[in-house]
């Protein structure tokens, strides 16, 4: 009597090669399975995307000064007052002598998106002399960056990519006065290439909004002098009413906002997709089992186990749904890997990300797909496993 | 026995395969369901081709000097203006609690928006002659368990109370207004702007946007073009556009929902399109003998073929009305629960079963047609010679 092993291994390949047999019906079993894979994949890949671009915004050694309670820059303010004596705090990085420090105002304008023709949020930043040197991921790469007190911008190449009305050496009416676009500047995968840039003092003047900051970001000499810049501000009443975090809490603090919503609707859609194309796989194996009883009954009485026609249905099965798997991430690999896209941010400004599948949400995916096959295979297997060999060869 | 008992017969000869399918239509005639409610719900507001809405021409985030107001209203073409201001409110918690509160003129603002403010007149009254009164959508009211009568402190997340120095006003509750699906008040929360102008701050004196109606909507180009015209190289520049063409551009920020919506609810149907089309193919080979015998028996080739027909298009309408259901129990469970809070509040859209019925009788004809053809050429000598 062969071994347990030989036994599925002989029934597999039976059901394997029975499988053109029922041709249409196990490819509608696979494409299920891909589409399903394919929307759950389009989701996870838009919050990984958009998760991964706020996140790597932060840097750890920066401070961020908001208004307690304020959650988006937009509703915050710092006053000037305030602005000075965080200068002047401990730890904090100086530059000929002069703190590393920006207070910043972020006010937003109208662009036009390419994709669509409609108006949409553009987030226009004013900030210090030193909010450049903060944010060590911006390069210039093209044209130069503004010269402080006049009327001039730099905009992100993410920003230029998706939307219009801000090329570069295009001059801008804003509010009576000429803006011109005098550089375009890059700082891949953060969310700083969603925005305009112009000096502070000016952008406070033009925009009618006299010595308003709303956010300020401070050099610290290091990552671990934060806990002591912290505690310190904590002690100062002058100060009350201020939040100070490092930049990438800060920024993980908005990713979970942004994304929270997208992988709802992700988990929601796939799951729902998942059970319809469960159906299908179901289906398709019940007529698998069904077309070879006769062949499954003349195994069991020459001596093959239950167990066997269990295993060889199921292997059948997650076969069937790996193959869905794989087509679902060959497909969304294809179709939308990579590419740029923007969406309302929690800033309430347009943010601009790409596609992103990671190994993580491939490998993901992958368990979704097997998850539908193991269902898939198990109660076609018992069935295959309990068939009475007499009665099946009666039938036939 | 008749032709439908005999094919109510034929589908549940097979009962967990016949549950297996109406199982995953019903999954695809649920995303549909979803979907459509869900687009709807951020794009579909009632809208008067009328009114308008004059904004910051930088973005309808930056306010305009009050003095504006008047020269709007004063517009040749313009029935009635009205203005609105950004409170950022919200209610104990910044994110859980937020919602959609709107410093307005009342009794201009019940006159531009008079079609969805159908409240009782002593509720009105009270709105109208308590500076410090507040009219809620029926959801928040339901969402916070307020009662009419109520002093409701609601926060500010921009601007502070001068006369408290904090960021708190308290309201009374005066009424609740009914947001029936599409009503463009789901979610408002609306307060005195007199109220909140003499009480903030800063930016006192400035107005958010400018909601008018015109006298009718052949002037509208006319209006447009008098009012941006009027604020041209001015400090404050406007944009004015229709109610619809803003509501479009501001559904758009989110991202081309209507491409994703297409784009799932294609996949969906396409994978059940697939499972049911071969499944129904399979059935109908299976009883090749059968349809041999109904021949015989002197059933026509067309009776054959409507009776295929029938039975995979009841298969596909069994399937989407358990969808549809699903969707509207799913919808009011969630409207129950949670509904109220930041977002649109998503109903049940009525557009969803005109376009499920559609799509339902496509999916039974597709699905039903090959193996119906079949049956209906096939010969009874055929039909018996197989096995």
């Amino acid at each position: 009597m062969a071994s347990l092993l030989d036994q599925i291994g002989a029934v597999t390949s039976l059901n394997v090669r029975s499988i053109p047999q029922r041709g249409a019906m196990s490819i509608a079993s696979v494409v299920a399975v891909a589409l399903t894979i394919t929307v759950l994949l389009f989701f996870l890949a838009l919050a990984n995307g958009l998760r991964s671009t706020v996140e790597g915004s932060g840097a750890e050694d920066v401070a961020i000064v908001i208004r307690e309670g304020s959650n988006a820059e937009l509703n915050s303010v710092v006053t000037r007052d305030q602005l000075s004596i965080l200068a002047a705090g401990p730890g904090v990085a100086q530059r000929d002598g002069q703190p590393l420090a920006s207070g910043e105002l972020l006010v937003i304008v109208d662009g036009v998106k390419r994709s669509t023709g409609t108006n949409a949020n553009m987030p226009f930043r004013g900030i210090g002399p030193e909010g450049l040197a903060l944010r060590r991921s911006v390069h210039i790469t093209q044209g130069r960056m503004f010269t402080p007190g006049t009327n001039e911008i730099v905009v992100g190449a993410g920003l230029l990519r998706e939307f219009s009305g801000f090329e570069f050496g295009r001059s801008i009416r804003i509010r009576g006065s000429e803006w011109q676009v005098v550089g375009v500047f890059e700082a891949p995968g953060t969310v700083f290439e969603s925005e305009l840039w112009a000096d502070i003092a000016v952008t406070q003047s033009l925009f009618n909004r006299p010595n308003i900051f709303q956010t300020m970001r401070i050099q610290l000499s290091s990552a671990s002098a934060m806990a002591a810049f912290k505690q310190w501000a904590e002690n100062d009443p002058r100060l009350n009413g201020l939040e100070i975090l490092s930049e990438r809490e800060y920024y993980a603090r908005q990713a979970s906002q942004s994304t929270q919503g997208f992988m709802m609707i992700a988990w929601v859609l796939g799951i729902m997709m998942a059970i319809g194309a469960l159906a299908g796989a179901l289906n398709t194996m019940y007529s698998s089992v069904a077309a070879r009883a006769a062949e499954i009954a003349t195994l069991r009485i020459i001596g093959f186990s239950g167990w066997a026609a269990f295993f060889g249905t199921m292997v059948e099965a997650l076969a069937l749904s790996a193959l869905g798997g794989v087509l679902g991430v060959l497909i969304a690999f294809v179709a939308f890997n990579g590419r740029t896209t923007s969406t309302l941010g929690s800033g309430f400004t347009q943010l601009v990300f790409k596609f992103d599948l990671s190994p993580g949400i491939i490998v993901t995916a992958i368990i979704v797909a097997i998850i539908i096959g193991l269902f898939g295979g198990l109660f076609p297997g018992i069935r295959a496993a309990r068939q009475r060999p007499q009665l099946e060869l009666a039938a036939a | 026995m008749n032709d439908l008992a005999l094919v109510n017969k034929n589908l549940w000869r097979k009962p967990v395969r016949t549950i297996l399918l109406i199982v995953s239509i019903t999954i695809a005639f649920l995303i549909l369901s979803l979907m459509l409610s869900f687009n709807s719900a951020i794009s579909n507001f009632h809208t008067l081709p009328t009114r308008m809405v004059t904004l910051s021409k930088i973005n309808f985030t930056e306010s305009l000097p009050i003095a504006h107001y008047d020269r709007i209203a004063r517009t040749e073409g313009v029935r009635v203006a009205t203005h609105m201001n950004w409170f950022g409110g919200y209610y104990q918690d910044p994110v859980r609690g937020f919602m959609p509160v709107f410093a307005v003129d009342p009794q201009t603002y019940f006159q531009v928006y008079s079609e969805d403010l159908q409240i009782p007149d002593a509720e009105r009254e009270a709105f109208f002659n308590d500076r410090t009164a507040m009219l809620v959508a029926e959801p928040v009211a339901e969402r916070w368990g307020w009662r009419v009568g109520q002093r409701i402190p609601i926060n500010s997340n921009i601007f502070t109370n001068g006369s408290t120095g904090n960021s708190v006003w308290e309201f009374t509750l005066v009424g609740t207004i009914p947001t029936p699906s599409g009503s463009s008040q789901t979610g408002s929360v609306l307060i005195h702007y007199d109220y909140f102008n003499e009480t903030i701050t800063f930016g006192r004196d400035r107005i958010g946007w400018v909601p008018f109606l015109t006298t009718s909507s052949e002037v509208n180009d006319q209006v447009a073009n008098a009012i941006d015209q009027r604020f041209a190289n001015s400090q404050d520049e406007t944009s004015t556009q229709d109610e619809a063409t803003f509501n479009k551009s501001f559904a758009a920020q989110l991202g081309n929902i209507g491409l994703v919506v297409t784009l799932v609810v294609s996949a969906a149907f396409i994978a059940i399109l697939l499972i049911v089309g071969t499944t129904m193919a399979l059935a109908v080979r299976e009883r090749t003998r059968e349809v041999g015998v109904m021949k015989t028996l002197g059933f026509s080739s067309a009776r054959v073929l409507r009776m295929v027909l029938a039975e995979s298009i009841l298969l596909s309408v069994l399937g989407a009305a358990f969808g549809v259901g699903a969707a509207a129990l799913l919808l009011s469970a969630l409207s129950g629960a949670g509904g109220g809070g930041g977002g649109p509040q998503i109903s049940f859209a009525p557009i969803v079963i005109a376009w499920a019925g559609v799509i339902a009788l496509l999916l039974g004809l597709v699905t039903g047609l090959p193996p119906a053809l079949q049956a209906y050429r096939m010969r009874i000598v055929d039909a018996f010679a197989r096995r």
